[in-house]
């Protein structure tokens, strides 16, 4: 069964089309990168995905719902996590709530119960505890759990992105430049956690990279994108040593 | 509930009866004179609307200009009701406390739900207008006093019961100004208290987290008006005299300075500094006239020197207290056996 299916979205901003009849479909597990030179459009393909744009035409369906016009927090419910180009942690924050932030949409106890400290809220919350010091522990963070956000290594900021991310319950997970701003043993090492996690977690991945030693290592089938319109689809290898893409990249 | 809280629960509520204790002692038995008492009542008043703007403003992050309007609303709307009602007045009050609330929430929603779904400062230019044209509007119409003000707003207790009226006073205020921190505590401590700070520090992040932005900044903001009304309940029935004029502009930044003054989202901190920002300006009765003045260069070396308030985002906990001292002790027991032992 497929996890995204997008039809023809295009988005157009005053006179420009930033992505044009844009179609993608992912099945469970699947792991896709979205590559592209600047400017592409790759994005605004995921801010079209995750609701924070409206497409202008085209329809999108996430785990079987139509999740056209619905705004982000929606969309996350259905089963659509992101991390951003530039990290977007809550940085005072402890590393440890910024997983349980991403936890809320799992807990049901009310405002009342909150204010009345309920039985339902203390089991609650231990549980939301307990799913977040799994989720760390994952990444190696969870000795790192009281620490502050804004004053953990890059790296580790990368990583607790995704950890949030995946806080959410997705099925599909949507990775923004995962890598950049990493140095080769910590590329390789995120290489690592993208296939850990897909396992573990059962998600599909779609990630836009320009990483090439990234995409082509982990990822089983490249989109590129160009002006906001795809240019070729297939196998990193297809993709790769095709000449339009190679002229996109370099020029003629 | 788990044991460590529960003793932590338990030593804050010890610490909270022997404070109410002693203070409501001193106040009962004439030890504290009238006006120190009454001080003591705008401290409390103050330590509730400090602690609520600091959930709209410091947790939420959102600038909120009238915090005074939602005050002088839930102040006519329950002394209205007390001098109106016919109800003898032990029922009339705490219901009246109530009603200012809720008459408070219900303009904090009809105001907030335009603001608050965009994303930006709209709600400190919306809410600065509404704080004027609530002003205006109790100077225009009839029912409120219009500029003459709201007289003979009925005392918290009857005369006749013999019970003292600055006890009375006091007990209300000191009850609604521990509910008050106690309830925005535990929210603030909850999944929804973090989806509200998660939208103060990243609303794009909180919103790709799954947080419904609108509701959650529209809940903390209207929560923030509830107390605010209810502080005003407080304050009309304390003074028993309302005057429009007193819920102005300066009155709304005054509450703001204190929530800046005592750091953007703590709760001790604003406690700390509404105590000491009522309690200077009657200290220095004879400057009052440069209170204002006294205000801004305060604010101004606060910001200067210490950025995040002079509690930033600290929090006073006493069973962390307790646990610090103890383990001083032991530490201190055991250097003392290793001296022995040598």
């Amino acid at each position: 069964m497929s996890v995204l299916t997008a039809k023809n979205i295009s988005v157009v901003f005053g006179g420009l089309k930033a992505v044009e009849d844009f179609s993608i479909e992912i099945s469970e597990g699947e792991l896709v990168g979205l590559i592209g030179p600047n400017g592409a459009g790759k994005t605004t393909v995921f801010n079209l995905l995750t609701g924070v744009y409206q497409p202008t035409t085209g329809s999108i369906t996430l785990n079987g719902q139509d999740v056209t016009g619905k705004k982000p927090e929606q969309i996350v419910s259905i089963g659509a996590a992101r991390t951003f180009q530039n990290i977007r942690l809550f940085k005072q924050m402890t590393v440890l709530d910024n997983v349980l932030v991403a936890d809320n949409g799992s807990r049901t106890y009310s405002v009342a119960s909150a204010l009345l400290r309920t039985t339902k809220y203390w089991k609650e919350e231990k549980a939301a505890r307990e799913k977040a010091m799994a989720l760390l522990s994952v990444f190696g963070m969870e000795s790192l759990a009281d620490a502050t956000a804004e004053n953990l290594p890059y790296g580790k900021q990368r990583k607790l992105e995704i950890a949030r991310a995946l806080a959410t319950n997705p099925t599909l997970l949507l990775l923004d430049e995962p890598a950049a701003g990493m140095n080769p043993t910590e590329t390789t090492e995120l290489m690592e956690t993208i296939a850990l996690i897909r396992e573990k977690f059962k998600v599909a991945v779609l990630l836009i990279e320009h990483d090439m030693s990234l995409v082509t290592g982990i990822c089983e089938r490249v989109i590129v994108l160009n002006f906001g319109n795809i240019l070729a689809q297939g196998t990193p290898q297809e993709v790769t040593s095709n000449p339009e893409v190679i002229t996109a990249y370099l020029g003629e | 509930m788990p044991k460590n809280k529960k003793s932590s629960y338990l030593l804050t509520l010890a610490l909270v009866v022997v404070l109410y204790g002693v203070s409501a002692f001193l106040v009962a038995s004439g030890r504290i004179n009238k006006y120190v008492s009454g001080i003591l009542v705008m401290v409390l008043v103050n330590i509730i609307l400090t602690v609520s703007l600091n959930l709209a403003s410091g947790f939420l992050g959102q600038l909120v200009l009238g915090h005074a309007g939602f005050m002088s609303v839930g102040a006519y709307a329950s002394a209205l009701f007390t001098l109106n009602s016919g109800l003898p007045i032990s029922v009339a009050f705490p219901l009246s406390i109530l009603i200012a609330g809720v008459v408070a929430v219900i303009f904090g929603i009809l105001i907030g739900i335009p603001a608050l779904r965009l994303k930006g400062d709209y709600l400190a230019i919306i809410t600065l207008g509404f704080g004027e044209i609530i002003k205006v509007l109790i100077n225009f119409f009839d029912f409120t006093g219009g500029a003459r003000g709201l007289r003979g707003i009925p005392r918290v207790v009857d005369k006749s019961s013999g019970i003292s009226v600055e006890f009375v006073k006091f007990s209300y205020a000191f009850f609604l100004a521990v509910l008050t921190i106690y309830l925005i505590t535990a929210f603030i401590r909850s999944r929804h208290g973090r989806a509200v700070i998660a939208i103060r520090e990243d609303e794009i992040a909180a919103e790709a987290s799954g947080i419904n932005t609108t509701y959650y900044k529209l809940l903390a903001f209207v929560m923030a008006a509830f107390f605010a009304g209810v502080a005003g309940a407080l304050y009309a029935h304390h003074l028993g005299v309302l005057n429009p004029a007193k819920f102005d502009f300066n009155y709304s930044v005054e509450i703001l300075v204190m929530v800046v003054l005592g750091g953007m989202g703590s709760i001790t901190g604003s406690v700390v500094s509404a105590i000491a920002l009522t309690i200077l300006p009657e200290l220095l009765r004879g400057f009052s006239d440069y209170r204002m003045l006294a205000y801004s260069v305060i604010l101004i070396l606060v910001m200067l020197f210490k950025p995040t308030g002079l509690m930033g985002g600290y929090e006073f906990s006493l069973s962390r207290l307790v646990r610090k001292l103890r383990g001083k002790n032991k530490e201190k027991a055991e250097q003392e056996k290793v001296g022995a032992a040598k």
